[in-house]
């Protein structure tokens, strides 16, 4: 029957109709799918404009095959047969999408922020790594499969699976590992794309290094802006000296431009001046000039932390903050205040800490700064922060650097100075406690929310 | 010294007059070794002649270059040398904050001078320039160091020439954005060279106010 020309198979009927269905669905489907947001790159090394990645966004279409947790770290990215083992294995135990269908399809977006895959169809989001979780990029060509393999920072949050894979085994652990007498050992992710052709999947990872440049390079003259700031704002003086020179510390923030106060919180000023000095007799001229600089400088700062207070705390936060600040000037210990701030914060504000070191008395700031480095606030941000991390203050490093101004002081004339800067440093937080609460009051009758 | 006395010293020791002590001084040094005389007279010459005419021994130099026909970039070949020390910045105060500056100054020239040879591998280029921000900073912070310890009455001198290697350190930086965005290394390069000066001028300040 099947020979007779006309006739066809009710059978092969029904199998070229869905088949025919598939077909169209697919079609459909293609035409449904809107656009990508790309762009033409340069050849043949797939430049593109920098701003296009820090200011904008380009998407580029995969296969999404699924991501791998509590991968060793020690894994080599470089090694293709490593890679291709663990893929291999995952592929086995269905960790990994098998065969290739469009149901994997994804599209990869990226930026100089972070990489962001949705599904094809539907735009579900399926993970996003920002650019400083991410270690390597690599490409495999395995026949016609061409993968290109991110290995990243662990996701305590795990990761999704895609839409044709059953759920990963979660037991597969290194803890579990750990039982059985391993060792544990730092862990990664590896994310796995597919790609159609080698063209594209150098294209992908040329993106991603031209990412990587941006991003540390950036990261990189940030360092360097911080750390001219730093050497710029440490002050030269102690407070009772008497001093006709008007260019102060002030002067040297002045050569700074606008660009210096976006980092309020790198100041990473020395106490120094409420630590005891030279015993030069105090004289009104001296106050004057003294509390002039320490008035301007502790004004400037006090500008920069309560405009950032502003932004980022409620006022009922604001008026706990003041609060809080008032019983460590009070009496209340040191790590008494900086437990209670962290908790104020939290996690996602805990970085507003820096602001405070200027306000920290120096017999208190190795108890603040280590504090600081126990919850993961150092200077910095991102990968530069552990170079810069060695640039903290130094503990009474010049507290006691008395240099040749020792004549002519008497015990109770040093006393004097001791008390007159305890003094000053008191009237300016306490100030600061008074604006902090009017602050939240205003915001109060305002009606401010954050 | 008196602001307005830094001042002339700066019109005098500006920019142009690199060539004489970054070029010019290694030569005399070299001739002193043949002819001792020749070389100290050449040297107060040439020495009195930039005084009057600031620019003058780069103008010589170049001129000298250009009948010799040799093709080279000044400003690249400046900088690679200016990280030798010069004997009339050195402080010679035995204390050890001093020797420190010249120690700290000495990192600085050192590290700017290797520009050249990594500014184009992005990577190492990258690595030099945090090598420079930290020497930048242990500079600054033993400057800061030398200025408290030692409460000098003419400070104002110190703190202007501080005042002055901030400002071009940040133009330093300001000159690297650019450099990253229309890879111009030469920009990179003279700035780097009047950072090299600023920081010989802030140990002739010291070496002159101590």
């Amino acid at each position: 029957m099947e020979n007779e020309p006309g006739i066809v198979s009710p059978f092969k009927r029904v199998f070229l109709k869905g088949e025919k269905g598939r077909d169209k669905k697919a079609q459909e489907k293609a035409t449904e799918r809107r656009a990508l947001h790309t762009f033409s790159l340069s050849q043949p090394d797939h430049r593109i404009d920098p701003d296009i990645l820090l200011n904008d966004y380009i998407e580029k279409e995969v296969k999404y095959l699924g991501q791998l947790t509590s991968v060793p770290g020690y894994l080599n990215p470089s090694s293709r047969t490593e890679v291709l083992q663990l893929i291999d294995n995952a592929r086995k135990s269905h960790q990994l999408a098998g065969q290739l269908t469009s149901e994997q399809d994804a599209v990869v977006s990226l930026s100089a922020y972070n990489i962001k895959l949705v599904w094809r169809d539907g735009e579900d989001i399926i993970l996003r790594v920002p650019i400083h979780d991410i270690a390597a990029v690599s490409y495999i060509r395995d026949d016609s499969l061409h993968l290109v393999v991110i290995k990243t920072a662990q996701d305590l949050g795990g990761s999704p699976c895609p839409s044709s894979c059953p759920d990963l085994n979660k037991s597969q652990t290194l803890s579990s590992l750990s039982e059985s007498g391993a060792v544990l050992v730092e862990v990664c992710c590896l994310l796995v794309l597919a790609v159609d052709n080698k063209a594209a999947a150098e294209e992908l990872c040329l993106l991603l290094s031209q990412v990587f440049q941006i991003v540390y390079t950036e990261s990189t003259i940030d360092f360097l802006d911080r750390a001219i700031f730093d050497g710029a704002t440490t002050p030269t003086r102690h407070l009772s000296l008497y001093s006709d020179d008007s260019s102060s510390k002030v002067d040297v923030k002045e050569a700074f431009d606008a660009e210096a106060s976006t980092f309020p919180f790198q100041v990473s000023m020395n106490a120094e001046e409420n630590s005891p000095s030279a015993s030069t007799p105090a004289s009104p001229q001296t106050k004057t000039a003294s509390e002039g600089e320490l008035s301007t400088t502790a004004a400037e700062l006090l500008q920069d932390y309560m405009t950032t207070l502003r932004t980022k705390l409620s006022s009922q936060e604001i008026q706990q903050f003041a609060t809080l600040l008032h019983e460590y000037r009070n009496g209340s210990s040191i790590h008494e205040f900086c437990i209670n701030l962290r908790q104020l914060y939290g996690d996602s504000r805990k970085f507003l800490l820096l602001g405070l070191r200027p306000f920290i008395p120096e017999k208190d700031s190795q108890h603040f700064e280590n504090f600081l480095e126990t919850i993961g606030v150092k200077d910095g941000r991102g990968i530069i922060t552990d170079s810069f991390g060695r640039y903290r203050r130094t503990a009474s490093s010049a507290s006691d650097s008395n240099g040749n101004g020792a004549a002519g002081g008497s015990a109770a004339s040093d006393e004097g100075q001791e008390a007159s800067e305890g003094d000053e440093w008191d009237r300016m937080i306490t100030d600061i406690s008074n604006d902090i609460e009017a602050l939240g009051c205003s915001m109060d009758q305002e009606g401010v929310t954050p | 010294m008196t602001m307005e006395e830094m001042k002339n010293e700066a019109e005098t020791n500006s920019m142009v007059s690199m060539t004489l002590y970054a070029v010019m001084y290694p030569v005399f040094n070299e001739l002193e070794r043949i002819n001792l005389s020749a070389a100290q007279t050449l040297r107060a010459a040439f020495i009195k002649a930039e005084r009057e005419n600031p620019g003058l021994t780069q103008d010589i130099i170049m001129k000298i270059l250009e009948k010799k026909n040799v093709q080279i970039n000044f400003t690249e070949s400046l900088l690679r040398m200016a990280a030798d020390d010069v004997e009339e910045f050195m402080i010679d105060r035995p204390e050890q904050e001093f020797q420190d500056l010249n120690e700290k100054a000495r990192a600085l020239k050192h590290i700017l001078s290797k520009i050249p040879d990594e500014i184009n591998d992005r990577v190492r280029f990258l690595q030099t320039i945090k090598d420079i921000a930290s020497a930048i900073k242990e500079l600054l912070d033993t400057v800061n160091n030398v200025i408290k310890k030692y409460q000098y009455q003419n400070r104002r001198a110190l703190e202007h020439q501080k005042k002055e290697f901030v400002k071009y350190s940040k133009s330093f930086s300001d000159t690297l954005k650019t450099y990253f965005k229309d890879g111009k290394a030469i920009n990179v390069f003279i700035s780097a060279n009047r950072l090299i000066h600023q920081t010989n001028l802030i140990l002739q300040t010291f070496k002159t106010v101590a």
